[in-house]
């Protein structure tokens, strides 16, 4: 992989370009990813935490058109929705986040592709960012991750002094990208990255990914389900931060009698309607089932499906959680 | 907190409980809820100021009011309750979710809690909702245990954010909001966690008609917020779990307080605070100013 070394002074000027070319610039903020106006204002720290709400808005929004209707006298004019096709550049992006695009690929391009998903993704350049942060909530380990893994980004940052970052180019469209602003970067020095990064403190690996996926298929049926659920509120602020939860529903939203468009909104599996029938039954009636249904999609069903595990290892989830629920406790005790 | 789980092992082994609805250590500074419904259990309980929770939201969740069914016989739920969270047990009987006699209050004295997990108690991050307490004390308890210590004195931030944005101009105030709101991901977490927010289908979820839009744009944001607000004025106790629970930092404690301090103001009531008063709106009177809505 090549390699190339920044100041820190020129990642800002790399930024600015990056911004004076008309490309959307995010960079992490407190409670989410944020669109950058002024570069000199982020703030690259491998010690932050990690935002609230991941940046899977930016390529699968919360709500989104995918159609325009109108009504004339005897029928119903279609119109499709388009995509922005400007470039967008996530710049700092933790490992926990960039391999969520990996993720959710499949899911967007299994049966039916989903060109919203894909177009966006088309025009992303991640740029991820080594991490230094860990509590108790993170187990990106656990998941086949790391806080040094490159997965899902198209360059890589590392600090390798107070003043310098070595960037690793992991993909053609990273290399691409930076082409047009090479006299910002220098040759590279592969051995002080990596002597920077084995310095990186891993989270403990919390639980064996195979051996719960095994645990998961035995245990359809056991008490701690109802555990939890009695326990859990209901709400999706889980599955709404994480990176990698991708379900939809689809509402149309009249503006008149003649007009409207069809919306693509983020759902979650954890409110008790998500699987309401019209017929008044609910499959998954309590929310000892819902919670059931969370940890094997993402640790058995996806797994299954697309040999990828549905979850990045974050911990948002469980940071976020207002009654503590620790989705990395409760996978480590699917273990007999 | 010794009498703490004294009480609780007493209480489940003579039946006088089904339950204790309280809080566990997770690590040195955070806390979680737990329902010990085991005498053994009972060891497990703490409170400190790490005690975030509003346990009064699982008392009017099915199941749990299930486990108070037992051998034909209705047990009582026992609670450990921080002053301000029985203002919700109060409120939730007032408006006939609960009867008195359903549950056992552990009314804990309170001197504040903390805004997040994982921080050291004091006044710089003494819990905005701490500020302007003044119930240290429980007003309704069975069993009242804890120290009772002082608060740290601290400018109420809440207060001063709804003067400023009081001071705005309207166009300023309604881009304030669109501002804030424009955040919301309808993940409804506010409501998950709001202990007066117990309707079994809430007026969002419901689609023949749909009143408010399911979708997390700008009107639908501001459709879902401003019901919420109006719905629960006069009505919230103020214990601030909506925007503890919000992972978008939605300030929402401005619009819930501010209505309560216009509740306060114009009709001299606070939710909440008597077992024998009726309800802000259940009280309503023809010779009731029409000022506030007109």
């Amino acid at each position: 992989m090549d390699e190339k070394i920044i100041s820190k002074q020129n990642l800002v000027n790399f930024c600015k370009d990056i911004v004076a070319n008309g490309h959307n610039l995010l960079a992490p903020g407190k409670t989410e990813y944020n669109l950058i106006q002024d570069p000199s204002e982020i703030v690259l720290d491998t010690k932050s935490k990690p935002t609230k709400a991941s940046y899977k808005t930016f390529v699968f929004p919360k709500a989104e058109p995918i159609l325009y209707y109108k009504r004339g006298k005897n029928d119903v004019v279609m119109l499709d929705a388009k995509v922005d096709e400007k470039k967008t550049v996530i710049f700092g992006a933790k490992p926990c986040d960039t391999n969520s695009f990996n993720i959710l690929n499949k899911i967007f391009n299994w049966d039916y592709k989903d060109d919203f998903y894909n177009e966006r993704v088309k025009n992303f350049i991640v740029i991820g960012l080594m991490c230094e942060y860990s509590d108790r909530y993170c187990f990106c380990t656990s998941v086949g991750s790391s806080p040094v893994s490159e997965k899902g980004s198209d360059l890589f940052l590392v600090p390798i002094d107070e003043n310098n970052y070595a960037v690793r180019i992991v993909t053609d469209k990273g290399k691409e990208f930076i082409g047009a602003y090479s006299k910002y970067f220098t040759e590279g020095a592969p051995e002080k990255s990596k002597a920077a990064e084995e310095k990186v403190k891993q989270p403990e690996v919390a639980f064996d990914s195979k051996q719960v996926h095994e645990w998961l298929g035995k245990n359809f049926e056991h008490p701690k389900w109802d555990g939890v659920g009695d326990l859990c509120l209901s709400c999706a602020q889980c599955a709404f931060v994480c990176p990698v939860c991708h379900c939809f529903d689809l509402v149309d939203e009249d503006y008149s009698y003649t007009e409207g468009r069809r919306m693509k909104n983020w759902d979650g599996c954890q409110f008790g309607h998500f699987t309401l029938h019209a017929s008044g039954h609910n499959p998954r009636d309590i929310q000892g089932k819902r919670y059931r249904q969370r940890i094997n999609h993402k640790f058995k069903y996806y797994v299954d499906k697309f040999d990828e595990i549905l979850c990045t290892g974050c911990g948002r989830c469980s940071r976020g959680c207002a009654v503590s629920i620790d989705i990395k406790e409760i996978v480590a005790n699917c273990t007999d | 907190m010794e009498e703490l789980k004294k009480l609780a092992k007493e209480l489940l082994e003579n039946k006088t409980v089904a339950a204790v609805i309280g809080y566990q250590q997770v690590d040195d500074k955070r806390t979680k809820p737990i329902i010990v419904t085991t005498p053994e259990d009972a060891s497990k309980l703490v409170f400190n100021e790490y005690c975030l929770n509003n346990l009064a939201v699982y008392l009017t969740k099915a199941r749990i009011k299930n486990l108070a069914k037992q051998n034909g016989t209705t047990l009582k739920l026992g609670i450990v309750a921080k002053p301000c969270d029985i203002h919700a047990i109060v409120a939730l009987i007032q408006e006939s979710q609960l009867k008195r006699e359903d549950v056992y209050i552990i009314g804990m004295n309170c001197h504040g809690v903390v805004k997040d997990y994982g921080m050291d108690f004091s006044g710089e991050t003494l819990a905005t909702k701490c500020t302007p307490c003044d119930s240290h004390k429980p007003l309704y308890s069975d069993s009242n245990l804890g120290e009772v210590k002082d608060t740290p004195k601290v400018s109420d931030e809440v207060l001063e954010k709804i003067q400023a944005v009081e001071k705005m101009s309207h166009k300023e105030r309604f881009e304030y909001f669109k501002k804030e709101f424009d955040k919301c991901i309808k993940c409804y977490a506010c409501r998950a966690a709001c202990p007066l927010c117990y309707c079994q289908r809430c007026i969002t979820d419901k689609t023949v008609p749909r009143w408010v839009e399911s979708s997390p744009h700008s009107r639908g944001n501001f459709s879902w917020n401003v019901v919420r607000a109006f719905h629960l004025s006069g009505r919230c106790i103020g214990c601030g779990e909506c925007e503890r629970a919000c992972p978008m930092d939605i300030p929402l404690s401005l619009l819930n307080r501010r209505m309560t301090e216009t509740a306060k103001q114009a009709f001299a009531y606070v939710s909440g605070r008597s077992l024998d008063t009726p309800t802000l709106v259940g009280s309503y009177d023809v010779k009731d100013s029409d000022e506030l809505f007109m």
